[in-house]
């Protein structure tokens, strides 16, 4: 075994302790973030829930950007289907 | 005359907002100034008091004096069809009729000729004072003016509650991209390419909602700097001595003042002449004058101007003329 194998063998056992290490942490954080995001997301569909949205107009341009994360969210949303007519994403 | 670049005439409807507007204008035409007078009226009479025709794009009237009509239907289509266009990329196209159908209904949707409306008036104050010299709003009657003055505030607001959690999402992405530090580099991974493909088309996306919500923002901001600065920026209101401009007027004037919006002066347009003759008039007079008393003490602060009831119907550039003669300027 060189001395190179034994770097690399280090290494990966680094990155795998570290990223063990950090699980906990990492979930809350994307937990957070997620949140943040759905939040997000509700501002900007926000009529679909029937709240009145005074920048309606503005938010029509951000759907196109946000429609990738749209089926999650609904779902996420306890909406089975998306409650969009002019977007089916399943 | 008064300095402020930007100049907008509100009031009642009927009590020749139009009038007074297109005179001002004449007049710092006449004065050598560079004058842009926009109608944000969505019933337009700029053109017939010009008695010229005049449409959604900016013409010239004569040397120095240009006129616009706002048309906001022209601009939530044009606005509807760009978003159209990048919501097609993401559908099937045997949907593309649906999606068709409901931007279609958004068209009518209420606001949107608003948010269209300010945005063309926002663009304008933002732009239009490095080509003019005076920008002279003629606007809508009173509540639809004060609506669309206190907008730009309402629609900062709310671009900055968004942009708050766009910019906290993206701290919240930055810690959990410091607890993966080797997350697809280093170790062999053989999806290591095609994640980062994806994830750098995200951050594009991320990026763009970031840039499409500051642009707005800083849009808004710059408008209700201009709209509140004193120095820059003059709101007259019309009326006619008579009860209910009277009391429309005093709502208006306390509506904005809580929006720290700076009222310049008031014009109180079609008073009887005394030369008037006929017990009629004379009795229209005498009850003038107890109105007119009730606009002193109420508006006592601020700069009133006087215009008489005319004989003729003010028509043309010609017409004009005669109401330039009582401006106090």
């Amino acid at each position: 075994m060189n001395i190179k194998a034994i770097r690399s063998w280090f290494a990966q056992a680094n990155a795998y302790a570290t990223e063990v290490y950090n699980a906990p942490y990492r979930a809350a954080i994307a937990r957070a973030k997620r949140d943040e995001d759905d939040l997000f997301m509700l501002l900007v569909f926000s009529e679909l829930m029937g709240v009145p949205n005074p920048a309606s107009y503005y938010t029509l341009e951000l759907q196109p950007l946000l429609l990738e994360r749209f089926h999650e969210w609904h779902q996420r949303m306890g909406i089975e289907h998306s409650p969009l007519d002019h977007f089916r994403c399943c | 005359m008064f300095t402020q670049k930007v100049v907008f005439i509100g009031g009642k409807g009927g009590v020749g907002k139009t009038t007074i507007a297109s005179a001002l204008a004449l007049r710092c035409q006449q004065a050598g100034e560079r004058v842009l007078i926009v109608s944000t009226d969505p019933a337009h009479s700029l053109a017939d008091a010009f008695a010229q025709p005049i449409g959604d794009t900016i013409i010239t009237l004569m040397p120095g004096l240009d006129a616009l009509e706002i048309d906001p239907d022209r601009e939530v289509v044009a606005h509807i069809e760009r978003v159209t266009q990048s919501m097609k990329k993401f559908t099937r196209p045997d949907m593309f009729a649906e999606i068709e159908r409901q931007m279609r209904l958004t068209q009518q949707s209420p606001g949107a000729q608003e948010a269209a409306l300010l945005e063309r008036i926002a663009t304008l104050i933002d732009e239009a004072p490095q080509q003019y010299d005076r920008v002279i709003f003629d606007t809508a009657p009173t509540g639809h003016t004060l609506r669309l003055l206190t907008l730009p505030e309402a629609m900062a607001a709310w671009t900055q509650g968004l942009l708050r959690h766009d910019s906290q999402a993206k701290q919240l992405q930055g810690v959990l991209d410091h607890l993966t530090p080797k997350a697809g580099k280093d170790i062999s991974n053989p999806f290591s390419d095609a994640r980062e493909h994806q994830l750098s088309n995200v951050d594009q996306r991320a990026a763009d909602i970031t840039t499409a919500l500051l642009k707005r923002q800083r849009l808004f901001h710059r408008t209700r700097h201009i709209l509140t600065a004193h120095e820059q920026t003059a709101l007259f209101f019309v009326l006619t001595p008579e009860k209910l401009p009277i009391l429309e007027t005093v709502r208006a004037v306390n509506a904005l003042r809580k929006e720290s919006l700076p009222i310049h002066g008031l014009f109180i347009n079609r008073n009887l002449p005394q030369h008037a003759d006929g017990e009629f008039l004379a009795q229209r007079r005498a009850q003038e004058r107890v109105y007119r008393g009730e606009i002193e003490t109420q508006f006592a602060e601020l700069q009133r101007h006087y215009i008489p009831l005319l004989p003729t119907d003010i028509n043309g550039i010609h017409g004009l003329q005669s109401v330039i003669a009582h401006l106090p300027w």
